[in-house]
């Protein structure tokens, strides 16, 4: 055989060999229409929720880790794995008894124990829950599906730490995984949710799937939110990372995904020209703007001028920044609340009505400014802290403080903020961020509007009548009461500037018309979801 | 020559001890905390200390580049800082796509951007010449996302005939694996097509001027054995050396035609882990890379020497 001869006879081979290949089955129609294909917010790096609280693993995690309890779309906590409660009267012993039958992915029953080294876990990294420990006499399980919290000192927000679907939440964990360090990542994926999580094909950055638990027991009720009835009516969920905008636009319009959660702001007129696609609010929470000053240094370590800058700010400049020109995307925010939600208050938000720049240019001068430069960071990688950014520099130059732009990313942003050394050697004066709208309801998970100094989050603002406000709120016994001490919160909290609130924005979902069941709410939500 | 390529072989260590060195260097200097990523945008300074401490990112330089240091002399190039899992299990889960997508994007240029570059020397001056370099001239300018936004547009939205975005494995059919690969290789090759076209038209256009293709046309020898036996075998060296450095813009490219595509390679593996911090992975990737790019100098090293058989090493 002569070399051409060999060429040619392997070159059939090949192509022989490849026909097998060639034809491929595709799915069928009717098993298509049970994969349910999704584009998440970010990629799922980690599998975590509690060592990583970032929203994506909170997401993924409510489909494979049930929880005690789940709040509803009127924000009440409901029941979910727990089938009653009870409280004795002094307010120090919570008895809680777990729904019969309930079984983990795999096959074990849920038992008390589980819940209880969970809650443990939990209780190490969540603010309520760290909370609850500094009160607490005993966690113990009482038998296979009861156990008991006893406290030093009531606790009346128990329920709502239970329920509330703020990073971390408490999902429940097998005893052996749950008894991983909170601060170190659990390796095995085993939870009790309606979704198994197939680790073996998780591709981080690319694709992670969950197929449907069929041991699951769904509650009687109507689903809402994470209360109700989890029925699953896909077998499979594939996360189809995306971290293009315009391809992730591209494949929903081509049918190559059915489910896109966070479309921007520019692409949503394309989408709504195509028949085949729904779009809508995903959350009604939406998220606050904010920027951070430090009050550790020069300048804003003076009340005046963090003052001032609240003054002159126009939120109507930041929103649109971010959501342009859709008026149904934004609203003003003379506060720190999430609008339309119970507690809402606009307690001592003149100041952010004003929009006066030569007031604040007075300000800052009757405060005595000297000039120093206002170290401001803005993560160029994330749009919304881009626009944000660009606005704030331009305003600062307006009210004549002297501005040192530092336009960077956001993994610096992440650590430089937690520098507390001066401006000058490594530090900084201000940072541009968002809050989930989810975690702005009440003081219980709002990190952000804490300010006990050295303890409170980055800026480390100190503010006695805030801190009291926030005391005051967690003692009161009734709704009427909390209003009392939202009230007094929010006009602390204007007063002393513990951050500047830059506007309320929310954002579209997009889905293909065949998919049914898509909610608005804070995070995406799989149960009843159909695709024909 | 078999002496040649141990010296070549042995030679790499030192390399890639260095890269090593910078690489570590240049992360452990870069500003960002994989921490902070972990520990979400309400983690207060404590928790997201006690989860450097976790990590193990709060230990000296030194320690950590020798402990990472000894673990990748024996095979280990360590854990991913967020997803738990080896960085070889990774690299291995994203090698397929890449290798695919750089495969494709290569036979492509090199069947297009050759032919194209003799036939622009052969009519050198005539517009097919200019067509040709105006091409060149083209995808040398035009962005990689901008090319690949084109196509998606025009082939996958408006056509329906190719796939947007996704990679899918080769032992599912050749048929998928090729079709989610058409456009990105497309986009990818552009750039790559230009620069060998250029090249081989330069390199080209020198050879033609000899006295022996003179000759051959004197004896009679038709154009086409003239162009692609005696022309372009001894323009071939400087196309090599250009295929060969255009590995380097074919992975840079690759990171930029996997995020507009989708495909889960190791380009947008490198990104990811670059945005987050995840040292691991980086260390990792780059290593692998470099060690490819050694490898890919010294097969164009010896490539050398079968295509003029007076280089000796």
């Amino acid at each position: 055989m002569d070399r051409r001869t060999f060429l040619k006879s392997a070159g059939t081979a090949a192509l022989v060999a490849s026909t097998g290949s060639l034809s491929a089955p595709a799915l069928s129609q009717g098993a298509n229409a049970k994969v349910l294909r999704f584009v998440p917010q970010a990629n799922l790096a980690n599998f975590d929720p509690i060592w990583g609280t970032q929203y994506v693993v909170r997401n993924a995690a409510a489909l494979v880790w049930d929880t005690l309890y789940g709040v509803d779309e009127n924000l009440v906590p409901r029941r979910q794995m727990v089938e009653s409660e009870e409280v004795s009267a002094d307010g120090l012993t919570w008895t809680f008894k777990l729904r019969p039958g309930l079984k983990f992915h795999d096959g074990e029953p849920v038992l008390a124990k589980d819940v209880v080294q969970s809650l443990k876990r939990w209780a190490a990294r969540d603010p309520m829950g760290i909370m609850i420990v500094a009160q607490q006499q005993e966690l113990t399980a009482v038998d296979d599906r009861t156990w008991k919290w006893v406290l030093k000192k009531p606790f009346p927000k128990m329920i709502l730490a239970l329920a509330k679907n703020n990073a971390p939440c408490s999902f429940i964990m097998p005893e052996r995984i749950a008894q991983t360090d909170p601060f170190k990542q659990i390796t095995e994926y085993i939870g009790s949710g309606p979704m198994k999580f197939n680790k073996g094909e998780w591709v981080p950055g690319a694709k992670a799937v969950f197929e449907k638990f069929d041991a699951y027991v769904p509650r009687s009720e109507k689903a809402s939110w994470l209360a109700g009835g989890k029925n699953m009516l896909v077998n499979r969920i594939e996360w189809v990372i995306m971290p293009d905008p315009a391809t992730a636009a591209a494949a929903l319009q081509n049918g190559e995904v059915d489910w896109w959660e966070t479309p921007i702001a520019d692409l949503v007129p394309v989408l709504r020209r195509n028949a085949n696609i729904n779009v809508d609010i995903s959350d009604p929470l939406g998220n606050i703007g904010s920027f951070r000053m430090n009050h550790l240094f020069p300048p804003f370590d003076n009340k005046m001028i963090r003052r001032a800058v609240l003054t002159a700010m126009n939120q109507e400049d930041y929103m649109r920044s971010i959501v342009g020109d859709d008026n149904k995307l934004w609203k003003s925010l003379p506060g720190f609340f999430t609008p339309d939600t119970p507690l809402y208050t606009e307690a001592g938000g003149e100041v952010l009505k004003q929009k006066n720049i030569e007031l604040a240019r007075k300000m800052i001068k009757d405060a005595g400014y000297k000039g120093e430069p206002v170290v401001c960071l803005v993560a160029q990688d994330q749009p919304n802290t881009k626009a944000m950014g660009d606005v704030t520099a331009d305003l600062l130059k307006k009210i004549g403080l002297n501005v040192d732009f530092v336009a960077t990313d956001w993994g610096t942003v992440g650590a430089r903020r937690a520098q507390k050394t001066p401006p000058g050697q490594g530090g900084w004066n201000m940072f541009h961020t968002w809050h989930a709208g989810a975690d702005c309801l009440n003081p219980s998970s709002y990190t952000a509007i804490r300010a006990n100094g050295d303890k409170a989050w980055f800026g480390w603002p100190t503010s006695q009548p805030v801190e009291d406000a926030i005391v005051e709120w967690f003692d009161a016994k009734d709704i009427a009461g909390e209003k009392v001490a939202m009230d007094k919160l929010n006009k602390s909290a204007l007063e002393d500037v513990v951050y500047a609130p830059t506007g309320f924005f929310m954002g579209y979902q997009a889905w293909r018309k065949n998919v049914t069941g898509v909610v608005k709410g804070p995070l995406p939500f799989f149960w009843n979801v159909a695709k024909a | 020559m078999f002496g040649f390529i141990l010296r070549r072989i042995f030679a790499t260590i030192p390399v890639m001890g260095f890269v090593a060195l910078f690489v570590f260097s240049l992360l452990y200097l870069a500003p960002g905390d994989p921490a902070a990523v972990i520990a979400g945008d309400q983690a207060t300074p404590e928790d997201v200390a006690r989860i450097r401490a976790g990590l193990g990112l709060d230990r000296p330089f030194l320690v950590r580049f020798f402990e990472w240091f000894f673990r990748v002399l024996q095979g280990d190039l360590g854990t991913s800082i967020f997803t738990g899992l080896p960085v070889s299990q990774m690299i291995a889960q994203r090698i397929e796509p890449t290798v695919s997508l750089m495969s494709v994007t290569l036979v492509l240029a090199i069947s297009v951007a050759v032919p194209l570059g003799v036939i622009a020397a052969w009519k050198c001056d005539t517009w097919v010449d200019r067509v040709v370099m105006s091409l060149a001239v083209l995808g040398f300018s035009v962005p990689v996302f901008v090319v690949g936004y084109l196509l998606a547009y025009a082939f996958a939205l408006q056509l329906d005939w190719l796939p947007v975005q996704g990679y899918t494995p080769i032992k599912n059919g050749i048929l998928p694996w090729f079709e989610n690969l058409i456009l990105p290789a497309i986009t990818l090759g552009f750039v790559y097509i230009a620069l060998i076209a250029r090249i081989t038209r330069a390199s080209m256009l020198e050879v033609l001027q000899q006295d022996y293709i003179r000759t051959a046309r004197a004896k009679g020898v038709s154009q086409k054995s003239i162009l692609f036996l005696h022309a372009l075998k001894n323009a071939a060296i400087p196309i090599v050396t250009v295929i060969g450095i255009g590995m380097a813009l074919l992975i840079g490219g690759a990171v930029v035609t996997e995020s507009v595509f989708a495909i889960p390679g190791l380009g947008r593996l490198t990104v990811d882990a670059i945005l987050r911090r995840d040292y691991p992975i980086i260390q990792g990737v780059v290593l692998m890379f470099s060690f490819v790019y050694v490898v890919i100098n010294l097969i164009v090293d010896l490539i050398y020497t079968m295509l003029d058989p007076r280089i000796r090493y």
